[in-house]
């Protein structure tokens, strides 16, 4: 189902599942499918959780002026590619 | 979606506000009050469905057949309470007389630079926490709204004052929890009127006046995400120019995982009904949700 995902999607998709204690194998979430409300179902609070995930793992923090917010929520590959861009760690 | 707030409370509640903002800054509060009164005999005379559903919450908490004068109480207070609003809301708030209980946890949060939440309701004026400003010092204050509201909101209150301006922020979207995580973790309070609820909202049912009311999850989910301690806060207007405003604490911090996440907000969401149901007993005309709050969501 997710055959294209780069092997960092699939850590990003791990990260979500993890930190949403989703029922979704990692495997399962498409690099395309949108995560917000009709994709995946998640809510903002789960963007939150999603959020603070990331700044424990990539040691960055998703700001809340940042322009680009409604595209990197969008999917998961962009999620993936705004992470590989800001990680410090 | 007329049959919810937001079809229906908020349309009137904006005309009346613009209404009542021009006579209030122009002619004074003295001039203002005096046309509250036939404010509230239009609304009490032409709103058949907000007059039926402030019956349904004036029967429960009068605990008697309420009449034509307690309909009018109820909507004379709400009317009064708009009024003031725009003087908390643009600092001329000198000449009222504020009685503050309990806000020694609060201080003692901001004291230690530890950000928190402070639930309130429709329930007299949160507004009136405006006033409280100087004992909060430069701690940033934001309240979390419906994203609709929220932008009608923020257009009144940069009319009003220009230094509060941005400090609504709105609700469901990523960008608006990112903007209140920032101000938690900044040591600053977030406000949320949590009592009511949009569709799509996750619920969980609450005992109010003894019938069940789907109350949101989302306000103590993010309480709980931030670790933030929970505050609730509700200002009661208790006639002419007097106000109580009421502090208490809810929970230093709710410990709420995922896995059991709605069990273990739902004693505390028990709570903050019971707590509303206390105030609404003490000022039986503050409850501002004029739409049938025991609908079945």
């Amino acid at each position: 189902m997710a055959d294209n995902n780069t092997p960092f999607e699939q850590e990003v998709a791990a990260l979500i599942v993890e930190a949403l204690n989703l029922e979704t194998a990692a495997e399962e979430i498409a690099a395309e499918q949108p995560l917000y409300q009709e994709g995946l179902g998640l809510d903002s609070i789960d963007m939150l959780e999603i959020s603070l995930a990331v700044s424990r793992k990539y040691g960055f923090q998703l700001k809340s002026d940042d322009p680009d917010n409604a595209a990197t929520f969008s999917s998961l590959r962009n999620l993936a590619r705004h992470i590989e861009k800001n990680r410090i760690k | 979606m007329s049959r919810t707030w937001l079809g229906q409370r908020e349309r009137g509640s904006l005309l009346l506000m613009r209404l009542i903002a021009w006579i209030a800054l122009e002619l004074g509060r003295p001039a203002a009050r005096l046309l509250l009164v036939p404010i509230s005999l239009y609304f009490l005379l032409f709103s058949g469905k907000a007059r039926q559903a402030s019956r349904l919450y004036l029967r429960r908490v009068l605990g008697r057949e309420p009449g034509w004068l307690d309909s009018y109480r109820h909507y004379f207070c709400f009317s009064a309470t708009i009024l003031d609003r725009l003087y908390f809301l643009s600092g001329r708030h000198a000449s009222f007389d504020i009685a503050v209980n309990g806000i020694g946890p609060l201080l003692a949060c901001l004291q230690r630079g530890q950000g928190c939440v402070l639930l309130g309701a429709h329930l007299g004026s949160f507004e009136v926490l405006r006033t409280l400003a100087v004992q909060f010092g430069k701690v940033p204050f934001a309240m979390l709204m419906h994203t609709g509201n929220a932008h009608k909101m923020n257009a009144i209150i940069d009319g009003l004052n220009p230094a509060m301006a941005g400090s609504i922020i709105a609700m469901g979207s990523p960008d608006g929890l990112l903007r209140a995580r920032e101000v938690i973790d900044a040591g600053g309070i977030v406000g949320i009127l949590s009592d009511r609820v949009r569709p799509g909202d996750k619920t969980l049912p609450c005992r109010f006046f003894g019938f069940d009311a789907a109350l949101p999850v989302g306000p103590l989910a993010f309480a709980s995400i931030m670790h933030a301690p929970v505050l609730l806060c509700f200002g009661l207007y208790r006639g002419k120019r007097r106000y109580d405003v009421h502090f208490e604490l809810l929970a230093e911090a709710i410990d709420a995982p995922r896995a059991r996440r709605r069990e273990a907000i739902h004693g505390y969401l028990q709570q903050y009904a019971g707590r509303i149901e206390h105030y609404c007993r003490i000022a039986p005309y503050n409850w501002f949700n004029f739409y049938d709050y025991w609908q079945p969501f």
